[in-house]
């Protein structure tokens, strides 16, 4: 079957610069926390980081694959690559689609901006045309229940109503290879079902969803396959039930150690 | 289905399991992409463009209570204060056109070159948060906000409209070179923009020494003071600040006096100059940038 996204060899790379600073940036603390003794010879002096390593898969049309992994394994870094958002330092990415990425929720939203502004202000930066956002407009508000404040700036918002938005407008974004970073597990337990239901009908119209989560049950309901990240490395590429056991290993392991 | 993968399916195979027949839409390396595609790229992207803009003007004008009116009154009473201190302590000749024209002129090239750099210097990292989750042409985020000082541009040129004629003056023939005037100040502040956007990510303290240097650059400007005012020997030198030719020539343009035309040619050539050079450095630059946000 055709692939719809190969990745072949990706690694990424980032060279931590040692600062003088007293406040060290964010970045720096996140990646003092992920870094690990093996991975690489020259890490004493605080300057290399692999984030990926050597990563390959491909994925053909309709399929959803689950990215399971701990936190600063790579999976963002993963998706941040399949969206153009950086580059890779080796290895490449074919992609045979149009790439949406949602790696947050509600990316640009305004606070002082209407409902209705930020529907066209997110659509227009997730990368959706005026024509379509326009077209798709009242589903979007319907989906997310809050046609009542359409018109309301969302610094009225209750956080509930601000994600149900922001999935809204995700959720109606339609390009041929969608990611997902953690964007599913979004207000109550009726809207969950509704968002699950409605990914499960975006790939049901053969659109390629690539879903980081870990929430292992949707990813055991939502995904044929799922790809296990482990320290910037793919450990395990398979049927769900499986990667999600091994990944539960991986957990119940790190848990035992410290 | 297997994962196939074949490092060597890159170089031309025939046959290869995974070796596609038809080309892939998008290949993602880490090779530099021609600055002509980024710049094609930036144009298909024109209607987020349009989207940041509106963004921009939209919220500045709800947010502030008196919301477009600052547009007007930031130059306004920088002009009554320069009126105030300036033309009587320091008796500037402006050449016979009343004190509060020939200043206003002067500061409305200068506030949309000014407002600009400030807020354009800074404007990767205040949209950060969009930009390490979405890929789009990241020239639009200077771009944006020259543009929406732009928009500010006209509304306060809507002032000299009520000050000249209150002060029996007209607009004449010279007036329709102002587009040209407005396009060369907006491609310099577009210029400085960008370069300090890229540079200011590496070096954080641009963004506190920016000020200064700004103050510094206004009043190696002829704001305040026509530029005739210079001594004669010094001025070539000074010719060199692109803001002469500008600002000199948005007065000329609006007051009807003779253009300075050999300082306008240099603030053109100048900008040109710069521009393709800082357009050159913000392709080269803006992937790397993203991992230092």
């Amino acid at each position: 079957m055709q692939p719809i996204i190969q990745v072949n060899n990706v690694s990424k790379h980032y060279s931590v610069e040692r600062t003088s600073s007293i406040a060290p940036t964010l970045r720096e603390v996140l990646t003092l926390k992920i870094r690990r003794p093996h991975t690489n010879g020259n890490h004493e002096n605080g300057s290399d980081l692999w984030a990926l390593r050597d990563i390959s898969f491909s994925a053909s049309a309709g399929e959803v694959i689950g990215i399971l992994g701990r936190n600063g394994a790579g999976k963002s870094t993963l998706l941040k690559i399949l969206s153009r958002v950086i580059k890779p330092t080796h290895g490449e990415v074919h992609l045979f689609g149009r790439v949406g990425g949602l790696l947050s929720l509600g990316t640009g939203f305004h606070p002082d901006l209407t409902g209705r502004e930020n529907v066209y202000l997110n659509g227009a930066i997730i990368g959706m045309k005026r024509a379509e956002v326009r077209q798709k407009f009242d589903e979007i508000v319907a989906f997310a229940e809050i046609e009542r404040f359409i018109e309301t700036p969302i610094k009225y918002y209750s956080s509930g109503m601000y994600l149900r938005l922001a999935f809204a407008v995700a959720a109606h974004f339609e390009p041929e290879i969608l990611l997902l970073d953690e964007v599913l597990a979004v207000g109550d337990g009726a809207f969950q079902k509704k968002c699950l239901e409605r990914m499960r009908q975006v790939s049901s119209q053969g659109r390629t969803i690539l879903y980081v989560s870990h929430d292992l049950p949707s990813v055991q309901k939502l995904c044929s396959r799922a790809l296990l990240i482990e320290d910037g490395q793919l450990l395990e590429d398979g049927a769900p039930e499986e990667v999600t056991a091994s990944y539960i290993k991986i957990l119940v392991a790190s848990s035992q150690e410290s | 289905m297997t994962p196939a993968q074949h490092t060597d399916a890159v170089a031309i195979g025939e046959g290869l399991p995974v070796k596609s027949d038809r080309a892939p839409l998008l290949t993602l390396n880490a090779d530099r992409s021609p600055i002509f595609l980024g710049l094609i790229e930036t144009w298909r992207q024109r209607e987020l463009f349009y989207f940041l803009v509106w963004r921009d003007l939209k919220v500045r004008y709800r947010q502030t209570a008196l919301g477009v009116a600052w547009v007007v009154l930031q130059p306004l009473l920088m002009a009554l204060v320069f009126t105030v201190f300036f033309s009587r302590l320091g008796h500037f000749d402006s050449g016979g056109i009343p004190y509060p024209v020939f200043a206003y002129a002067g500061l409305l090239p200068w506030t949309f070159f000014a407002n600009s750099v400030s807020t354009g210097s800074s404007s990767l990292l205040a949209n950060s948060y969009i930009l390490t989750k979405v890929y789009f042409p990241r020239l639009l985020i200077p771009l944006s906000v020259v543009a929406v000082r732009f928009v500010d541009l006209l509304v306060a040129s809507l002032v000299l409209f009520v000050l000249m004629p209150f002060y029996g003056m007209g607009l004449g023939r010279n007036i329709l070179l102002l587009p040209a005037m407005i396009l060369i100040t907006g491609l310099f502040a577009l210029a400085v923009s960008a370069w300090l956007s890229i540079v200011s990510v590496r070096l954080r303290d641009v963004g506190t020494l920016l000020p200064v240097l700004i103050q510094l650059w206004m009043f190696l400007s002829p704001i305040i003071y026509p530029a005739t005012f210079v001594p004669a020997r010094w001025r070539a030198l000074y010719s060199l600040n692109p803001l002469v030719g500008i600002i000199e020539g948005f007065r000329a343009a609006f007051l009807g006096v003779p253009f300075e035309w050999n300082s306008i040619i240099v603030a053109a050539v100048l900008t040109a100059g710069l521009l393709i050079y800082v357009v050159y450095v913000f392709f080269r630059w803006e992937d790397r940038i993203i991992d230092k946000l």
